[in-house]
């Protein structure tokens, strides 16, 4: 196959006119690029300051902040690890640690599976298929204080819809909310049902880059659905699932704190107090903004670490290179 | 398909640009962030200076009303008035700033980054982190000895370090049990019924129960509330959580433990819900036959009138344990100045003028905000006295928490967050989560004693 280079350059060494012509034009080049450059750093400016006011700076100055003790007036004494030694010797913040993993090893798999089960339900064409789609992603466009205090509503203990549904068929219905054998896995469901629409979009857009020609064939050829699922879906997938594994993780640790402000308070003693609200808790309610700054910068550690496997485990997510 | 020849790998052929490189982008970033931080960093060199011509700011959460609610305007009608007044006296003015939720993220992160309110509320829940952090302007000499005296001691020493005064209160809201009297007729209780010590308070909430009628409503959300609500439990049996000049931890004590077994009781027994119904709401509770009995402040009072004013209902003070004595705990916000704020000796003057002025208009604006715009106890006694002449507690409920509440009261404690957390963890585990009293008591105690080996603050006892 020949290349536009070449035959772009060939007439012109051929006509003799290349010695004037090409500084022209590589002066005409040159400007292009230029041009073309400033032009996609004003494409990535909004987000370089974005990311560089929110983001960046913060970040940088909650792990300086993990170095001092802070008294909330403007008191600064630099301490060296000792936030970070305190953090390892806090029983609070161990089992808000360990309640933490516990929440990520259901949260992550429950709404990865949610996510892929919706998708794979709605991604063929059906009556009201849009309006399954939209019902199910509808929450993720409420506010999480909203959520919150509709399933507080909900969720109120003997007169609440959900304790009188269960006493209509005989049930007695727990405190959802204020027993802490509940209130852990009743923030869980919650949370699942609120972003599960998301990560159902996720998948669905995933699931509609895989060529149809392969499904045809494999019908062709017989497969089952579960066949077609495992040798075709489940593989072309894979860059889709890295992405949410990865990000429902990050949003795992670090989100979900106005629905636990909301909803809980962390309580009822303490079983609902995540990594994320024992963060808040020391900055905002006792004024410890040192000590919460260690605890947010070993939580970015490990994300950082966990981003980190995943990528090296996957290629960046281009498993088809791993394998 | 392969790229043409001299195409980087994925660019559709006449992309021949040249792509800005890692380092450039880097560079440009360092350069941004630069750009971006250096004017806040510069600008947080400089210190905040006092003028006369910008207004000093006051946070409060009642001005400019919130909605048109009646009540909210009264309330904020009295700030209004009040700084009005003073704005058309004094050449440094003052601005109202609605701050909604003033106790806690927002005051304290404004503080944290250097530009606190000059003028705040603040509650004695809260005011040991600031007295310890040397933020509150001193009051005390913008007022005269008589002044201070008027106000009532036992529930002014939580604002003050020694005789000095760093924080003026506004009102006082003593604690009490409201009752569904509709609820108590429909269960065959009459006056005689009411409790008067805590077996009968849980006798009673059984026999409501039993009838079919909401029960008995102690908070259970873990915050600082909870901790208020519960201390006068706990000092009714003799108990206290620090003692000895505030040197170590009195909570592994039979008042206590008794207090914490209590409120176990209450939610083993089925007597007390365990999420208070209605959004904690006594005003829906009480009309929707929820809850019969509910442990709240004098504020109540204003609530029903708005919401409910023919709503039947009563209020008695605290039951007391067998032996015990009457306790309450004395709630209520406070003007405070901002020590490090634009102009902090005319910011202190306002509050001492705007609560602690002797004449006649300084003790009837107290006055008028404990009656008119609230329902309150004054915290002075001058302005109590004149409440009570302008017929501000002629009413049955207003009486009671003036004449029989409020003389067992308390001033709200001042804890730091170490103590406020230890006790918490107590009454939480003990409550909500099957935590024996006894061990719980002694555990709270011994974190207390621990802190209060390296502790150095304002006095805690």
């Amino acid at each position: 196959m020949s290349t536009p280079t070449t035959s772009a350059v060939e007439p012109a060494a051929r006509s003799g006119t290349h010695r004037v012509a090409e500084p022209r034009r590589d002066s005409a080049a040159s400007a292009r690029a230029r041009r073309e450059r400033r032009a996609a750093y004003l494409f990535m400016a909004p987000n370089l300051i974005g990311l560089t006011v929110f983001v960046a700076i913060p970040m940088l100055l909650s792990i300086v902040l993990a170095f001092f003790r802070v008294d909330g007036f403007g008191g600064y004494d630099f301490v060296g690890f000792a936030n970070f030694e305190r953090m390892f010797a806090d029983p609070y913040f161990l089992s808000s640690l360990g309640r933490t993993l516990l929440y990520l090893l259901v949260l992550v798999p429950g709404l990865f599976l949610s996510g892929l089960g919706l998708a794979l339900l709605v991604r063929h064409r059906f009556p009201l298929v849009g309006l399954f789609r939209t019902a199910l992603f509808a929450p993720n466009v409420v506010s999480l204080v909203v959520v919150a205090l509709i399933w507080q509503f909900l969720l109120t203990d003997d007169v609440g819809f959900i304790a009188r549904l269960l006493d209509r068929v005989g049930l007695t219905a727990p405190s959802w909310l204020g027993d802490p054998a509940f209130a852990l896995p009743t923030v869980m469901v919650i949370t699942i049902w609120f972003s599960m629409g998301y990560y159902m979009l996720i998948f669905l857009a995933g699931l509609q880059d895989i060529p149809r020609e392969y499904y045809e064939v494999a019908s062709i050829d017989g497969a089952g659905p579960w066949t077609t699922f495992r040798n075709i879906t489940w593989p072309l997938l894979k860059p889709t699932s890295f992405f949410i594994l990865l990000t429902s993780t990050i949003a795992v640790m670090t989100g979900g704190l106005d629905l636990l402000v909301v909803l809980t308070g962390g309580g009822p003693a303490n079983s609902t107090t995540l990594v994320i609200y024992y963060v808040y808790q020391q900055a905002f309610v006792y004024g410890e903004f040192g000590y919460a700054a260690a605890i947010s910068s070993f939580l970015v550690v490990i994300l950082l670490a966990w981003s980190a496997l995943l990528f090296a485990l996957t290629k960046g997510g281009r498993f088809s290179h791993a394998q | 398909m392969p790229s043409p020849p001299g195409l980087p790998s994925g660019l559709p052929p006449g992309s021949t640009t040249e792509q800005p490189s890692r380092r450039r982008f880097l560079g440009l970033s360092a350069a941004l962030t630069g750009a971006v931080a250096l004017p806040g960093l510069l600008s947080a060199c400089g210190g905040r200076t006092a003028s006369a011509s910008e207004p000093l700011q006051f946070w409060n959460f009642y001005a400019p009303a919130p909605s048109e609610d009646p009540a909210l305007l009264a309330r904020a009608g009295w700030m209004h008035d009040t700084v009005d007044r003073w704005n058309a006296e004094n050449e440094q003015q003052i601005e109202l700033v609605y701050a909604p939720v003033l106790g806690s993220e927002k005051l304290a992160t404004a503080f944290s980054a250097g530009e606190g309110p000059d003028i705040f509320l603040i509650s004695p829940g809260d005011i040991a982190r600031y007295l310890n952090g040397n933020v509150l302007a001193e009051l005390t000499p913008h007022m005269t000895r008589e002044a201070v005296d008027d106000f009532f001691a036992d529930n002014m020493a939580t604002r003050m370090i020694g005789d000095k005064v760093y924080a003026l209160p506004m009102e006082i809201e003593p604690l009490a049990l409201y009752y569904s009297r509709p609820a108590f007729e429909q269960a065959g209780l009459s006056e005689g019924d009411l409790p008067a010590t805590w077996d009968d308070l849980l006798a009673v909430s059984d026999r409501l129960i039993a009838a079919g009628q909401g029960g008995l409503v102690f908070p259970t959300a873990q915050d600082y509330y909870q901790n208020f609500v519960w201390y006068p439990w706990m000092w009714q049996g003799g108990g206290e959580v620090v003692t000895d000049g505030g040197r170590r931890s009195g909570f592994d004590s039979d008042g206590a433990v008794g207090a914490l077994r209590l409120w176990k009781e209450s939610i083993e027994l089925g007597l007390a819900p365990r999420v208070p119904p209605a959004s904690n709401d006594i005003v829906t509770s009480f009309s929707e036959g929820y809850a019969s009995i509910w442990q709240s402040g004098i504020w109540s009072i204003q609530d029903f009138e708005r919401r409910a004013p023919d709503f039947d209902y009563g209020v008695v003070p605290l039951p007391v344990p067998d032996g015990g004595e009457a306790a309450t705990v004395l709630g209520g916000w406070a003007f405070a100045a901002n020590a490090m704020g634009r102009n902090p000796d005319e910011a202190a003057r306002f509050c001492a003028w705007a609560l602690g002025s002797t004449d006649d208009d300084g003790v009837a604006r107290v006055a008028d905000w404990c009656i008119d715009a609230k329902r309150d106890i004054s915290p002075r006694r001058s302005s109590l006295e004149y409440g009570s002449q302008a017929g501000g507690y002629d009413s049955e409920h207003m009486r009671l928490f003036r004449d029989e509440i409020f003389p067992s009261g308390r001033g709200e404690p001042r804890y730091p967050p170490v103590i406020y957390k230890a006790v918490s963890d107590a009454i939480q585990s003990c409550q909500l989560a099957g935590g024996d009293p006894e061990d719980q008591a002694a555990t709270a105690a011994q974190a207390i004693d621990a802190y209060l080996t390296t502790y150095e603050g304002v006095n805690l006892a």
